[in-house]
């Protein structure tokens, strides 16, 4: 009796699936629509007993065109996949394979989930591609890698929604390698900008990096940011009208030691050499924030509730400030970041992989992602809510994103780019000529693929 | 009078040695005990006192902390490696030391460089060669990845052996004993101390890898991981923040019983390290 | 040497004779390897023998052939994929990895390598099975054969399965990894999706080459020497450390020795990742040690002597090259010594006690006698200790990697620029370069190095004591 109950309440949210679906359905998938349709049927077929029998037959025939469907009928073995998802997210993935295990009825799934963490997903992948995860999440700074190691499995079709239309543009490019969709966006959420302490900042100092910096050192607070990290510095060099882009080959093209690019680098130096502006790492940074010496901090959702938690009201989040360059103020640029959901091309069951991938990222999951756990949704529609709106680290971000890039560097950018950080955050102790430091780092980022 | 000033100085100056020594064991002790789940780094001693961390520890377990799980996992590797590479290391042992043949000489050298090989460097064509034999992600293949290699470690017990008088093999060999009989019931007798030694060297090894045990437990299921990968990860840049406290309750419990086994097996140990090297 | 060549050559010699003037049996065990010892009625032997060349056979064919035939370009086929959205599954074509057709391949090439060994002997063996009938000398029944593995032949009983250990954990392993030091493997060439292949000498040509794009050669340059360095440095601090320490608790001045040996040993008793782990935020710039420090006015005192740079607010203790080396040897004193100690307190008690008795007697003060008396004995003693410790010192990955993961950052453009640190060992170096960076080429060529590197110092550590009688001395 259970079952069936089950079995009608589970119709009627497909069906329902299926009416938010439909808005959103491509040319390039018109066997979704039967899909929707099938599967209900399917499910009907067992609580109706022989006497439904047409009825099967007559989807049966339908479902010759429906992939989704044709799978269900293949499948008679025991589906058995594993995902990965951070530590943080592992509750609620918990939840959401229930869910999806019980839009299949039909089919029995063992699904195992593993913990590893989006920012280091690729080092634990990479080293063995055939033993990673079915499906797994990472950051979209991966992808790259990802794609050349031939660990992610194209989005060449999909089934329950329209990835590509679904979700925000910059999350869809980031989930983009050379005109191929190889991801399903999830967050949109993972790039950077900055919150602070309202009592100790007030709107007009949080606009130029030199109003802030007054501004704290007035109140003796700190500034943090993790300048001896590559991922932060661009915002530095991209804000000052620089370049770093990706090559074919893997190696990147990187102007950060033409011309005018000592300023920027001067402008770094000066800004540390106040010593209010600290150069932090994350896990630094959460506790100083913690303890009340650091006011202002350059960083991302994941250490908003910190942040949260330690100035109460006064809690605040924008983009990131102006600083000044030679006399410019330049906006600083940052890089955008997308946490993506990618399926295994390895895969001993790559169809249903991907039907969970989907599953994962679509509008219902994201917007569960951020009642849970306040994470930006990458789906449009889940991003419009009021809630989310409303959600102050969010609108930093959409605040940003005007001057985000999206994360595209091949390998030897980092080591180099966080020497190069860490030069400038110390002052450049060996007393280095500016424009050699930056050839050298270049150098080395612009280092030949072989 | 000025021998009670000596006495005191040099009294106090191993209480100041023992201080620094025990100073970051007794932090790890606090913070055990802290109520605040992060790094603590105003204040030595924690704000609030809690049994949380220890509560967590063993009563909530999630994707992040199976302490139980790993113990166990911990516990069982641990073993059975020290049970095969006690044997494999007494086997190579009282080879080399106590019979002759063609070519003994060339292996024991060859043994010892292999030795001196660092498994980190090879550790990638280990993975490959487990995995071929469908062994990554299982206990059996840790105790092997753990063990195999164990023969190696000939040296010290060798030595030991060596100082074993030849006259009681010939006696027992007059006898009528096999070499099986003399090895089984003469030389492990006497061996004791170096078994005791070996015993706990390669007990610990399993408690402290975390390297090569990432590398071969790399399913990302947390419950089939060892305590040293556990606990590794508790303090990866997204989780220190709030389970650093968690983290040194985990290292005041494992080194409990290792402490014990120390403690109790000084006498032994010493004689191991210094092994044959000392004429007794 | 020539005595090595000489008894190489005698080998094959007995084989040719074996071959040459064995009978009909012996010749028929060319090609039926049981054959001679089913013909001396030692049934069991020979159907054993028949069975392993029947495995060896069936393993060639199914197992080493397909391998070895792409050993030479290590695959050819690249992976290619086909999805079908219709039905949601993928067909992959018959791919070639090149990474398992190496291991394969070794591990082929020690089989069959084997297989030569176990037949030359066997071919042996069925001669002088041969002689001894002719002979009429006593042919061992299978059950007297079985008794001699346990008896004469015991060392073979030993041996097999810790050296079938080994080669699976160890030396297929090493020559994986010497293989691999000649190839392209890293990240642009990764199996299973993509195939890599030979390149010769180039490897080890771009570690001594130096060029502002290639600063392999400078960094393996400063890595090398901080490696030796800090071998040198973290063996003698502790050793000298743990015999002062033993020395000083052992003194009859001191009271409950037993007490103090164990308050220390409570600092190693914790597992050691843990105490690293501990200490390095215990050292963190915003850590502990920080906060006490600049509350009692010492990081301001160390900025006026200059020995903290003036714009820092705390002590860079792990995040400064100078600082962070010598706080690294200062840890890993604290680590090392009470494991130090503890060795040089056996080797103490055994001191022979007749030698310092007369020395005091000659009026040697305290200082004279441990300079004179003590430290010649204890480094006879643990001399081949200290070379092995040294050894293990090059290769302390634990110490140097748990302190400066993820806290240390180079300011040293050109280290950087083929991911080398001030701190770096040759290991930690290599292990980020697979862990991090996928440059198993490179890695692999450090790798061999750092073997050879080492193996150079054990090697003359321990000819003299394997060579010398010294085994023999104390039987």
């Amino acid at each position: 009796m259970k079952k069936k109950v089950l079995a009608a309440l589970l119709t009627t949210a497909m069906v329902a699936t299926t009416l938010v679906g439909c808005g959103s359905e491509t040319a390039e998938t018109p066997a979704a629509e039967t899909t929707e349709e099938a599967a209900p049927a399917e499910e009907e077929a067992p609580a109706e007993d022989a006497a439904a029998e047409e009825t099967t037959e007559a989807a049966t025939e339908d479902a010759a065109a429906d992939p989704v469907a044709n799978l269900i009928a293949a499948t008679t073995d025991t589906v058995v996949l594993t995902v990965w998802a951070s530590e943080e997210d592992q509750e609620l993935t918990t939840t959401l394979i229930e869910n999806f295990k019980a839009a299949y009825p039909d089919v029995t799934f063992e699904i195992t989930l593993g913990a590893e963490s989006e920012s280091t997903a690729k080092d634990t992948i990479l080293t063995d591609v055939e033993a990673a995860a079915d499906v797994f999440a990472f950051a979209d700074d991966q992808i790259n890698d990802l794609v050349k190691a031939g660990a992610l499995q194209p989005v060449s079709a999909t089934y329950t929604y329209d990835v590509a239309a679904a979700n925000v543009a910059g999350s869809v490019e980031a989930a983009t390698v050379d005109g191929t969709l190889y991801a399903y966006p999830m967050t949109a959420d993972n790039g950077y900008f900055m919150f602070y302490d309202a009592s100790v900042f007030t709107e007009d100092d949080v606009k130029t990096l030199d109003g802030m910096l007054a501004a704290a050192e007035a109140a003796g607070k700190k500034v943090a940011m993790d300048i001896s990290n590559g991922w932060y510095i661009y915002s530095f060099f991209q804000g000052g009208g620089y370049e770093l882009t990706l090559n074919e080959d893997g190696s990147n093209t990187c102007t950060w030691n033409a011309e005018g690019a000592t300023d920027v680098a001067q402008a770094i130096m000066d800004a540390c050499a106040t010593g209010t502006l600290v150069d932090m790492s994350d896990e630094e940074m959460a506790t100083a924030i913690a303890e009340g010496t650091v006011a202002a901090a350059v960083n991302g959702t994941w250490r908003a509730e910190t942040a949260q938690d330690a100035w109460g009201e006064n809690y605040a989040a924008t983009k990131l400030p102006t600083f000044n360059v030679a006399g410019t103020e330049c906006q600083m640029s940052s890089y955008s970041g997308y946490k993506l959901v990618g399926v295994n091309p390895y895969s001993q069951n790559v169809g249903w992989a991907m039907l969970l991938a989907e599953y994962l990222t679509n509008e219902e999951s994201q917007a569960a992602r951020f009642e849970a756990r306040g994470l930006g949704p990458a789906n449009t529609a889940a991003a419009a809510s009021d809630a989310v709106q409303a959600n102050p680290a969010i609108a930093a971000l959409a605040e940003q994103a005007a001057y985000a890039t999206p994360q595209r560097v091949g390998g030897n950018f980092w080591t180099p780019a966080e020497t190069l950080g860490q030069i400038l955050a110390s002052g450049n102790p060996d007393g280095t000529d500016l424009q050699t430091v930056l050839d050298t780092t270049v150098e080395g980022i612009t280092a030949p693929i072989e | 009078m000025k021998k009670t000033v000596g006495f005191v100085t040099r009294h106090l100056f191993l209480a100041f040695l023992v201080v620094i020594w025990l100073i970051p064991i007794l932090w790890l002790v606090v913070t055990s005990f802290s109520g605040y789940r992060g790094i603590n780094t105003a204040h030595f001693f924690p704000e609030t006192w809690s049994l949380d961390n220890y509560k967590a520890l063993f009563f909530e377990p999630d994707s992040v902390v199976q302490y139980v799980a790993w113990f166990k996992n911990t516990l069982i590797i641990a073993i059975f490696t020290c049970i095969i590479s006690t044997i494999f290391v007494l086997m190579v042992s009282y080879t080399m030391s106590c019979l002759r043949f063609k070519g003994r000489k060339g292996l024991m050298s060859f043994g010892i460089i292999l030795n001196m090989f660092p498994g980190v460097l090879s550790m990638i064509a280990v993975y490959f060669v487990m995995k071929s034999l469908g062994l990554t992600n299982s206990h059996l293949g840790m105790i092997i990845v753990y063990s195999a290699g164990s023969g190696l470690g000939y040296l010290i017990t060798k030595g030991f052996m060596d100082t074993i008088s030849v006259s009681l093999r010939e006696a027992a060999r007059l006898e009528g004993a096999s070499e099986a009989t003399i090895f089984l019931r003469i030389i492990i007798p006497l061996s004791r101390p170096m078994i005791v030694y070996t015993v706990i060297n390669s007990f610990l090894v399993p408690w402290g890898d975390f390297v090569l045990a990432k590398l071969m437990l790399n399913s990302g299921i947390s419950t089939d991981w060892t305590i040293a990968i556990g606990l590794f990860n508790m303090l990866g840049r997204s989780l220190i923040n709030k389970y650093f406290s968690i983290f040194c309750a985990g290292g005041v419990i494992v080194s409990i019983p290792i402490s014990i086994l120390f403690v109790l097996m000084q006498k032994f140990y010493v004689e191991g390290v210094t092994g044959g090297s000392v004429k007794g | 040497m020539m005595n090595k060549l000489k008894s190489f050559g005698n080998y094959f010699k007995d084989f040719g004779t074996a071959v040459v003037k064995g009978d009909i049996w012996v010749k028929l065990s060319l090609f039926i390897m049981g054959a001679g010892y089913i013909a001396r009625k030692q049934v069991i032997n020979g159907l054993i023998m028949i069975a392993l060349e029947a495995v060896f056979a069936v393993m060639c064919v199914f197992y080493a052939a397909p391998n070895l035939a792409k050993f030479g370009t290590l695959g050819t086929v690249q992976f290619e994929q086909v999805f079908d959205p219709l039905t949601l599954t993928s067909t992959v074509n018959d791919y070639d990895n090149s990474f398992l057709i190496l291991l394969n391949s070794i591990i082929s090439l020690f089989i069959i390598l084997a297989f030569i060994l176990v037949y030359i002997a066997n071919i042996k063996a069925v001669y002088r099975l041969q002689k001894r009938k002719e002979e009429c000398h006593h042919i061992n029944t299978f059950r007297e054969d079985i008794k001699a593995l346990f008896n004469e032949k015991f060392h073979i009983t030993l041996l097999t399965l810790p050296c079938i250990g080994v080669v699976l954990m160890n030396i297929i392993p090493i020559l994986v990894l010497i293989a691999i030091a000649f190839t392209n493997y890293d990240q642009n060439h990764m199996p299973p999706s993509a195939l890599f292949t030979w390149v010769g000498w180039k490897n080890f040509k771009s570690l001594f080459t130096n060029s502002t794009t290639v600063t392999f050669g400078y960094s393996f340059g400063k890595v090398l020497v901080w490696t030796l360095e800090w071998a040198f440095l973290a063996t003698f601090t502790t050793f000298i450390g743990g015999i002062l320490m033993a020395q000083f608790i052992n003194s009859k001045n001191t009271k409950w020795p037993k007490m103090w040996r164990t308050l220390f040993m409570v600092a190693i008793a914790v597992p050691q990742f843990v105490t690293l782990l501990l200490v390095r935020n215990f050292f963190a710039d915003t850590g502990i040690v920080n906060t006490i420090c600049s509350n009692i006015g010492l990081t301001d005192f160390l900025k006026d002597i200059g020995l903290v740079s003036s714009h820092l607010t705390y002590i860079p203790f792990l995040t400064s090259p100078g600082w962070a080396k010598v706080m690294i040897v200062i840890i890993n004193i604290w680590v090392g010594i009470p494991y130090q100690m503890l060795v040089a307190t056996g080797v103490l008690m055994n001191i022979p006690t007749d030698q310092i008795e007369s020395a005091r007697i000659d009026g040697a003060n305290r200082f004279q006698i441990f300079v004179k008396i003590t430290m010649p004995y204890v480094l006879f003693i643990t001399g081949p200790s200290l070379i092995t410790d040294f050894v293990k010192n090059i290769n302390n990955f634990n110490v140097i990697y748990l302190l400066t993961q993820d806290v240390y950052v180079t300011s040293d453009q050109l280290l950087a620029n083929s991911n080398a640190k001030e701190v770096d060992l040759l290991v930690t170096w290599l292990f980020r370069l697979t862990n991090e960076y996928y440059n198993y080429k490179m890695a692999s060529v450090i790798g061999i190095i750092v073997f050879i590197i080492c193996a150079a110092f054990t090697l003359i550590t321990f000819t003299q004591m394997i060579k010398g009688n010294r085994e023999e001395d104390f039987q």
